[in-house]
């Protein structure tokens, strides 16, 4: 039977027949439909706000992601993997752009609602933090943890530094290539000087002070290391391909300390604020709370 | 005995857990980072029958993972003990919890899964596959589950099959003495979840007589083939639980009404937003029916569990079937469909094409066979059992994964930072050391020189020695590098002096001497140079194991060629096992990098052979033409 023999299906096919036009019918508009589901099922876009948990591993942040999503901690191990939580500012605490709203709201609800996204300290996994930062769209803030207790030794406190310069440097690259005369929206950073009920912790204005000091010695030694490979062979990324180490120097173009009041001026305001996740006493994230509370 | 099994994410959260023995939080965690971040140790393959082992500080970890739920089993156990049903647990395990709650898993923004309920399912599958194995080995009386009280103490006895021997002997004993006097077992000692166990002791009524009784019918009415008159079997089996079963002889005790426990039950299985309190007070009840009355519901439960096991089985199979079903062309169509879509679960067979391309893809790179064969299999482990994104085809999404591979396997776990090291090692008041090793003719020298220039121009004295006391010309070589840095160091600021003894003295003399030399006149900095011998050269790579004991350096960097092929691999393994026991390699410095071009391979298959980082890449002829690693562009050329 030949494809155009009297009942082949072909000839069916293209016939006024009722079969026919149905078939065809119901392909036309469930197709469409079904196409529809298909896509946007998936992706929904969030466009809550969202908060970055980075920092060095161990530091607590996983801890700190499980206790504001269910006022609980849970044990928690190296993370491996990006974590994302949707959460509410608990009760007491007031979303700054929602100050004057009554709590049935559904404006205030809806303002009170985020985004919590942990990620993976381990020196190897730290490129899904840097993902995030290099677009941070939704990003409202950026709430670094510190282990008190590791800053308080030289290796510990070296790990950190390390990691926040970076964090920092990103930031202030971020402002300082916007395209826009007004500059990109500010991204302020939290670090939260977590583990204060360890005996051996530092307290957070010493946390603070710590830091400075060891993110200077970051920046001088950054500055005088080697130039990175990226530009000698190739492959680099071609907007960030000029080699300037202007560019690279975080903060003040000076010789002088580093401190974290020089980030205000690339949009990037530093608070330390002291906390502890864990604790005989329970928790104590107030603070904490208070800095997220002031940027929604 | 099982001391911990934790059921936790791969963000880090711990779901469910139930904890034998108090085990340290951080012997899971460097299973995470040696095993699943830092790939140092290689787990053997799934299907080579038994489940991959990782061994700590006297315990045996056991693990599996659900991928696409993003879940990792952990069983935890002191290493003397022998353990033959840990695997057939974790599967078990594994398939009932993502079996019943897959649709909580799988809900997004959320670390959350209400499984308080999963514990008497646990305990039903590990009282289960003990008492089997129990029954399976019974006559030839190789099971052992007790902890032999002295074998603890014994650190050095890693073996598990000397332990045994120790355990079979001791084993009678141990089971008279506990039958006499049921308290001072092992077990009972160890305190269970800790909530739950308090709870539990606090209810349970001290009944020896009957709650032996009680076990003994307990044991009884368990499906497994055990002779309830054994009395041995039965008292280890209650060992476990001890505390649970004088619990469940309460409840037997006191409740007579069948019909009543029964409500009880369905209610709490029911009742989903139940809260803690109300739960702890269920799970007694819950073992107390089983016990009590009626053995149909304890029957409930492990056909419960049977019949998500058994789904879950299925579940393997029905992609073949589904498509089976509606016509193995549309079936086709539609994988093209979603293959150009998005949303289709890989299965093995999608991934053997695309990965093969993948390889090629590597192998032009002059990345080695080896390192190419272990990216795609733990590329192909990830990949097996995930969808693909919207709008992703395979290919993409293979690319993506392996770009994380090579970007996880290249960024090192803390960066070098050279000049902060030197500042810590003199602040202790001596010179930092460094030493370059490799085969011949792969620009040891030349490197070595490199960092002195970058030392210089941070202003520091440095003395350079020449160990190389083998090939003629060597320490010629150094004294023309050394003369033109003299005069570069009047620009730069620094000082730099040569070190040498001649040739055919003993190199890791020299290096000593020229440590001690540099501390008395006051260089902060020692770079020594080496003979550059063939890693296969069992007679000069010995020496090398003298001479880091002697000279003892801060860091020992090896020089590779970017032009080498897959010898790379054997001479990574060989430099890196030749200093003894103790040391090794602290990086990798790959010379001759701008003459590849994008075929930057080598640099993966260094690091792929001994998990240690490349530090320094040389791009060329000069003096500054040294670069630190630059890990997103090299991933860029690799993937181009
Ligand atoms: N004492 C004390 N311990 C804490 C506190 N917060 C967290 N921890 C513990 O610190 C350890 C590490 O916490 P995690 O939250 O897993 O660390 P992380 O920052 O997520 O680490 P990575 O996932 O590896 O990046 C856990 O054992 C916590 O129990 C705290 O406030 N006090
Ligand atoms: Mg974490």
């Amino acid at each position: 039977m030949a494809w155009h023999d009297k009942d082949s299906w072909l000839t069916a096919a293209f016939a006024p027949n009722i079969s026919t036009i149905l078939i065809s019918f119901l392909v036309a508009i469930t197709l469409p439909i079904l196409l529809h589901r298909w896509i946007y099922r998936r992706a929904t876009p969030t466009t809550l706000p969202t908060f970055l948990l980075i920092g060095p591993s161990g530091a607590g942040k996983t801890a700190l992601a499980t206790l504001i999503e269910r006022s609980s901690v849970v044990p928690t191990h190296t993370s491996t993997a990006p974590l994302s939580i949707e959460t509410l500012l608990p009760e007491p605490y007031v979303p700054a752009s929602a100050h004057y709203r009554s709590a049935g709201d559904p404006a205030y609800e809806r303002a009170r609602r985020f985004l919590l996204l942990d990620t993976p300290g381990h020196g190897k996994l730290r490129h899904f933090a840097t993902k995030e930062l290099s677009n941070p769209e939704n990003v409202r803030g950026i709430i670094f943890v510190v282990d008190a207790a590791a800053v308080a030794d030289s290796a510990g406190l070296t790990e950190s530094a390390e990691y926040l310069h970076d964090v920092l440097l990103s930031l202030q690259k971020r402002y300082t290539g916007a395209k826009t005369s007004k500059g990109p929206k500010e991204i302020p950073v939290l670090i939260a000087a977590n583990k204060l009920d360890l005996f051996t912790a530092l307290p957070a204005h010493l946390v603070k002070s710590h830091l400075e000091k060891a993110v200077s010695a970051v920046r001088k030694s950054r500055a005088k290391g080697l130039k990175d490979s990226a530009i000698a062979l190739g492959g680099g990324d071609e907007n960030a391909i000029e080699d300037d180490r202007e560019n690279e120097w975080l903060g003040e173009g000076g010789e002088g300390e580093f401190e974290f009041r020089q980030m205000e001026e690339v949009g990037t305001g530093v608070v330390v604020r002291g906390g502890n996740v864990l604790g005989d006493g329970g928790a104590d994230v107030k603070a904490w709370f208070e800095w997220v509370g002031e940027q929604l | 005995m099982l001391d911990s099994f934790e059921i936790l994410t791969t963000s880090g959260v711990v779901l469910w857990s139930h904890t034998y023995v108090p085990v340290g939080a951080n012997i899971i965690n460097s299973l995470i980072r040696d095993v699943f971040i830092e790939e140092r140790i290689q787990p053997q393959a799934e299907d080579a029958g038994s489940k991959p082992t990782y061994r700590k500080e006297g315990y045996t970890l056991k693990w599996t993972a659900a991928k696409d739920l993003g879940l990792i089993f952990v069983a935890v156990y002191q290493s003397l003990v022998h353990m033959t049903w840990i695997d057939k647990l974790l599967d078990n395990v594994r398939k009932l919890f993502t079996g019943l709650y897959e649709a909580q898993l799988k809900k997004e923004h959320t670390s959350m899964v209400d499984c308080s309920k999963f514990g008497p399912y646990f305990e039903r599958q590990v009282q289960e596959l003990e008492q089997s194995a129990d029954g399976a080995t019974a006559s030839s009386s190789t099971s052992v589950k007790l902890t032999p009280p002295s074998s603890t103490e014994n650190d050095s006895a890693e073996e598990s099959a000397p332990a045994q021997n120790l355990q079979r002997t001791q084993r009678p004993l141990y089971d008279t003495s506990a039958d006499s006097t049921p308290v001072p077992t092992p077990d009972t000692s160890r305190p269970t979840t800790p909530a739950q166990s308090h709870l539990l002791t606090g209810k349970a009524r001290p009944g020896g007589k009957l709650s032996r009784r009680d076990r003994k019918k307990a044991a009884g009415m368990g499906s497994a083939p055990v002779s309830s008159g054994d009395e041995a079997s039965i008292k280890r089996k209650g060992k476990g639980s001890a505390k649970r079963n004088r619990v469940w002889g309460d409840f037997g005790a006191e409740e007579e009404d069948p019909s009543m426990v029964l409500d009880y039950s369905q209610a709490d299985l029911r009742d989903e937003a139940s809260e803690n309190e109300a739960l702890e007070e269920i799970k007694p009840e819950t073992w107390g029916r089983k016990t009590g009355k009626g053995q149909f519901v304890l029957k409930d439960l492990d056909e419960e569990m049977d019949a998500i096991i058994a789904e879950q089985n299925a579940k393997k199979e029905t992609p073949a079937a589904s498509t089976g079903i509606v016509g193995s062309s549309l079936g086709a169509i539609g994988g093209l469909f979603r293959n150009v879509v998005g949303g289709k679960t890989l299965t093995k067979e999608d991934l053997v094409k695309p990965l093969k391309g993948m390889e090629e893809h590597l192998l032009k790179k002059n990345v080695a066979r080896e390192a190419v064969v272990r990216l795609c299999e733990s590329v192909e482990r990830d990949l097996i059992g995930l969808k693909t994104g919207s709008f992703t085809t395979i290919e993409a999404t293979l690319r993506t994964s392996m770009e994380k591979a090579l970007t996880k396997i290249l960024t090192p776990t803390s960066s070098l930072d050279l000049l902060r090291e030197i500042q810590t090692v003199n602040a202790g008041g001596r010179p930092y050391v460094l030493s370059i090793v490799g085969v011949n003719g792969v620009g040891k020298s030349t490197n070595l020189s490199k960092i002195a220039f970058f030392m210089l121009q941070n202003h520091h004295r440095v003395l350079i020695a020449a160990a190389d006391t083998f090939r003629s010309g060597a320490v010629e070589q150094l004294r023309v590098h050394v003369r033109n840095l003299k005069e570069l160091s009047k620009r730069e600021g620094g000082e730099v002096d040569l070190f040498e003894k001649g040739y055919g003295k003993d190199a890791a003399n020299i290096a000593a001497d020229a440590v001690t030399y540099a501390s008395k006149n006051n260089f902060n900095v020692v770079l020594i140079d080496t003979a550059g011998r063939r890693h296969n050269d069992q007679r000069l790579m010995s020496s090398l194991e003298k001479f880091g004991k002697l000279a003892n350096p801060d860091k020992i960097l090896m020089v590779g060629e970017a032009l080498v092929g897959s010898d790379s691999v054997a001479q990574a393994r060989n430099f890196n096992a030749s200093f003894g026991p103790g040391r090794g390699l602290d990086g990798f410095i790959i010379s001759k990098c701008d003459t590849v071009g994008d075929m930057v391979g080598t640099l993966v298959s260094m690091v792929h052979a001994t998990g240690i980082p490349v530090v320094f890449l040389g791009v060329g002829q000069h003096y500054d033409d040294l670069r630190g690693l630059n890990v997103s562009s090299v991933c860029r050329l690799l993937m181009s």
